[in-house]
């Protein structure tokens, strides 16, 4: 009777098979394109209207390409499904072979009574967001037929795809991507601990759609072509699903490994070890590019979370939201893992059972036995066994739970001031969890020069710290033109600040 | 005028309706049997269910509001009549399309007399009509956000910045429709809105989905109307005023308006209405009266378009120029040139109400009344010869247009 209820009564609108069908068009927008009058369609079709069984149909995918806004209507009174975004723009999209689709401008709260024609013709690129859920048990639906205007926060960028060149070296990044979402919050007073912003999602974000925003800005700044890699892991504490992986839906989304039939020949899981469940991975990923039957030569490794935290919670001034990939592997790489130690013990200092909505911690003793104990111990261990001592490093970064730890952390070690700050994005954009390493490191890699070595040191509560050493390589340089930096990002001016109750909301949307 | 050149299709000898509104008790089944028995009694010379030998119904929201299938099953048991019965669904033309197929029936020499009915019972669906209603529309355009009066209010929007050159008139023409076809309403006995809205109160109505107010929008509504139709041959054995539908016309294009070429213009409504002036070699300018369908103002403008009345990007200007010059009028016609057209004089789907699959019949109910000089209070008092019923589904997807003469 159970189940009879949770279907009936539930709300599971849509079809599973349905869903399924739908993610093959709408992930990447994908039309057919007749080959012989270059007329589209879209969802695909079969044969062209004007050349009938003459026809010559090839798919075309618009993910990475630019539109424009045909027409539109600010929507104050939507349907049901959409009642959580309270009001938006709905519009007709056109590419600029004239082709035209329906989408829903995102990362926008359009006045009611905006001038519609103040809009028609504006530049918009495609992101991957939430359509709508199926109340609290059923599907989440995801879609690329959504828009932010590339005139604003979000900027468009092209994806080529350049031939890896044939020197094989030390594995390590090839490249990466960070995404944080456009809208901040202030942190008012000092309960904080140094966090003066942070960021949100939008009420259409989470951690399944920064995975795919963080992956789609690596494979640009790679310029590698998606079907090489063969391996992701999504490591977050904060999944869509409790069962159903992340890592499937960016890899349909941007198509990761051989493409077979409506799959790929590629793999991967989610992991999950609360704020080190990506950076555990990148040991794993430059492994397994070295492993001969692996059969591929790139792995992904996102972390990415859209931090919980109770309501009022001493946590609750420093969540942040966002995702950070790499690309590891051995050609064109732009930083080398040259040194690692990881170090675990079973500390319970933070914790969230199932079907909890938000994590629990041990207060005061998150600190010294957790944090403090497991990141020392790691980075102090990687620096011995590579030989190296804190002025062989250029830069330093730690786990952000908030501004104050790290630089506590790594000054106990022996890094200055110069070597800690340039790591410390988390002040600005708060504590992604899973993302928090990642993200900083992004920031590192965004203006470190040739030479340079990046020590490293996550920390996952339950517990445990990764610390790596990277070197920077001069490739780093030649790939920076395809990145949006984190600088760019933290201080875009289209940010926009939110009072605490949006921001409440957006948290539970997503 | 040279009408009635070709032979007619079919004559209307009976016509009935319900009132439009929010008709809390009634099921749908109650409305349509109403609506039945309306038209078999307003049949002059009187007619017996038993002469029916065929029924064609339109329908939108049977299956999902109440849940149930088999329509010609449930209908068959409301009647008591054993005689096979045709559901169309076609959303808001369910009704013009349930017409057109019987004129088929009628054409091929299949049955002679038969009745035709279109209900809808939208109230019963509660605050799940404005997911309900997208089912007319491409699923992409409901993942996009959209709701009909947001499809409408991109048409709107391109319009008015391709042909609006930027002047307030444009937008003022807009409410200008709404404000007409509610005062062609006042006497309306069955009209679910009998209440006089300036084009500045349409202005100021709350939005719904910009450009587009909450009075640019048809309302909710429950309904059903049903018309006789019998051959041209027979039509005095019922009654000494047939009104003769001289021609039966239904296009149909893409349900999604992104891949449509042009989202100013219906196709449908062009395709539709040149055919069915070509069936009765009339133009537009032997039309006097037309029954639009004005889901939301802006189909309204582009029917007078679309049919050829006002030239491409035009419209806004004659209503704007023809509601000033008229509004003082009972029925305030649309002027071109030396041509009036009188657009829905009962109110249309603004004012008189729009339960989806009964407004393609309503259409023409309207029209025999007037043609017949028995509309009573709204009746246009102009001797009338020809009507015209323009029935819309979804963003312009189908169109049945169909043209009525005494």
């Amino acid at each position: 009777m159970q189940f009879a209820q949770s279907t009936f009564l539930g709300g599971k609108k849509m079809s599973e098979p349905i869903a399924r069908r739908q993610s093959l068009t709408d992930y990447r927008i994908t039309a057919s394109k007749c080959g012989v009058c270059g007329s589209v369609y879209f969802p695909p079709k079969s044969f062209c209207n004007n050349e009938g069984r003459a026809s010559k149909m090839i798919k075309h995918d618009y993910l990475y390409e630019k539109g424009s806004f045909y027409s539109g209507s600010v929507i104050s009174a939507p349907t049901n499904k959409f009642k959580y975004l309270d009001s938006y723009l709905s519009c007709l999209i056109e590419f600029n072979d004239g082709f035209r689709v329906p989408g829903r401008v995102t990362d926008h709260t359009p006045s009611e009574t905006a001038d519609i024609s103040k809009y028609i013709d504006r530049p918009l690129v495609p992101r991957f967001r939430r359509l709508y859920a199926d109340g609290e048990d059923g599907l989440v639906y995801y879609s690329s037929l959504n828009y932010s205007f590339a005139d604003e926060y979000y900027p468009y960028q092209e994806y080529t795809e350049i031939q890896p060149s044939k020197e094989i070296e030390r594995p390590g990044i090839v490249g990466y991507g960070a995404y944080i979402p456009k809208y901040r919050i202030k942190n008012e007073g000092d309960r904080a601990a140094g966090v003066k912003e942070r960021t949100l999602p939008y009420a259409d974000e989470d951690t399944t759609t920064f995975s795919v925003e963080a992956g789609k800005r690596a494979l640009i700044h790679a310029a590698l072509n998606s079907s090489y890699i063969k391996k992701v892991h999504v490591g977050t504490e904060s999944p869509t699903y409790a069962v159903k992986p992340i890592m499937a839906t960016v890899t349909q989304a941007l198509e990761l490994g051989e493409k077979y039939e409506d799959g790929f020949f590629s793999g991967g899981v989610d992991t999950q070890f609360a704020c080190k469940a990506a950076t555990d991975m990148y040991i794993d990923a430059c492994a397994l590019v070295n492993y001969p039957q692996f059969g591929g030569e790139y792995a992904m490794i996102i972390g990415s979370d859209n931090s919980q935290a109770a309501p009022g919670d001493a946590l609750d001034y420093t969540v942040g939201a966002g995702a950070t990939a790499y690309i590891f592997g051995r050609r064109d790489v732009i930083a080398t893992l040259d040194h690692y130690v990881s170090y675990t013990s079973d500390t319970p200092d933070f914790y969230r059972r199932e079907h909890e909505k938000y994590p629990r911690h041990g207060g005061r003793f998150t600190g010294e036995p957790a944090y403090f104990k497991h990141v020392k111990t790691s980075m102090k261990a990687c620096l011995e066994k590579s030989g190296l001592t804190p002025k062989d490093i250029q830069y330093v970064i730690c786990h952000s739970p908030n501004a104050q730890f790290p630089v506590r952390a790594a000054t106990e070690v022996g890094f200055d001031k110069t070597q800690i700050e340039p790591g410390l994005v988390g002040q600005k954009i708060g504590n992604l969890y899973s993302g928090s390493c990642p993200t900083s490191l992004a920031a590192i890699l965004d203006i470190a020069f040739p030479g340079d070595k990046i020590l490293m040191t996550s920390y996952g509560s339950g517990a445990g710290s990764d610390s790596y050493i990277f070197t920077v390589t001069p490739k780093n340089e030649e790939k920076r033109n395809r990145l949006v930096t984190m600088k760019e990002q933290v201080e875009n001016p289209f940010r926009e600040y939110v009072d605490y109750a949006f921001y409440r909301k957006m948290k539970e949307s997503a | 005028m040279t009408i009635n050149q070709s032979k007619p299709i079919a004559a209307i000898v009976g016509a009935g309706r319900t009132k439009f509104g929010e008709l809390w008790y009634d099921d749908p089944e109650k409305l349509l049997f109403d609506a039945g028995l309306n038209c078999m009694q307003s049949v002059d010379k009187g007619i017996h269910r038993n002469q029916l030998e065929a029924c064609y119904f339109g329908s939108f929201l049977y299956q999902s509001t109440n849940k149930m299938g088999l329509v010609p099953g449930h209908m068959a048991k409301e009647l008591g009549l054993n005689v096979p019965i045709t559901m169309t669904e076609a959303a808001c033309a369910s009704g013009g399309s349930a017409i057109y197929n019987a004129c088929m029936a009628i054409r091929s020499g299949q049955y002679d007399t038969v009745l035709v009915g279109g209900f809808e019972k939208m109230t019963d669906r509660s605050n799940k009509i404005s997911d309900d209603l997208m089912f007319a529309a491409d699923p992409n355009e409901f993942g996009a956000g959209y709701t009909f009066p947001g499809l409408y209010a991109t048409m709107m929007a391109r319009y008015m910045y391709d042909y609006g050159e930027g002047k307030q008139e444009c937008e003022d023409a807009m409410a200008m429709v709404a404000s007409k076809n509610h005062h062609h309403a006042i006497k309306n006995e069955y009209a679910q809105f009998r209440r006089e809205f300036t084009p500045e109160a349409i202005k100021k109505s709350s939005l719904v989905a910009h450009p587009v107010r909450l009075l640019h929008c048809s309302p909710v509504s429950d309904g059903a109307a049903a018309l006789i139709l019998t051959t041209p041959e027979k039509a005095h054995t019922y009654t000494d005023t047939p009104i003769y539908i001289l021609a039966s016309q239904q296009a149909t294009n893409d349900v999604s308006l992104y891949t449509r070429e042009s989202i100013t213009s219906i196709k449908t409504t062009k395709l539709a209405t040149a055919a069915a002036f070509k069936e009765t070699n009339l133009t537009y300018k032997d039309i006097q009266i037309a029954e639009v369908h004005d889901c939301f103002t802006v189909e309204e403008v582009m029917f007078l378009e679309d049919s050829g009345y006002y030239e491409k990007g035009t419209a806004w200007k004659g209503i704007y120029e023809s509601y000033e010059a008229g509004k003082t009028k009972k029925h305030t016609p649309y002027i071109n040139e030396q041509n009036e057209l009188i657009v829905n004089p009962g109110g249309g789907l603004k004012a008189d109400g729009h339960p989806v699959g009964a407004t393609g019949v309503r259409q023409l109910h309207e029209a025999w009344v007037q043609l017949r000089g028995q509309a009573g209070g709204q009746q246009v008092e102009s001797g009338l010869n020809t009507a015209l019923c323009h029935n819309i589904g979804g963003t312009g997807a189908i169109c049945t247009v169909h043209i009525l003469g005494r």
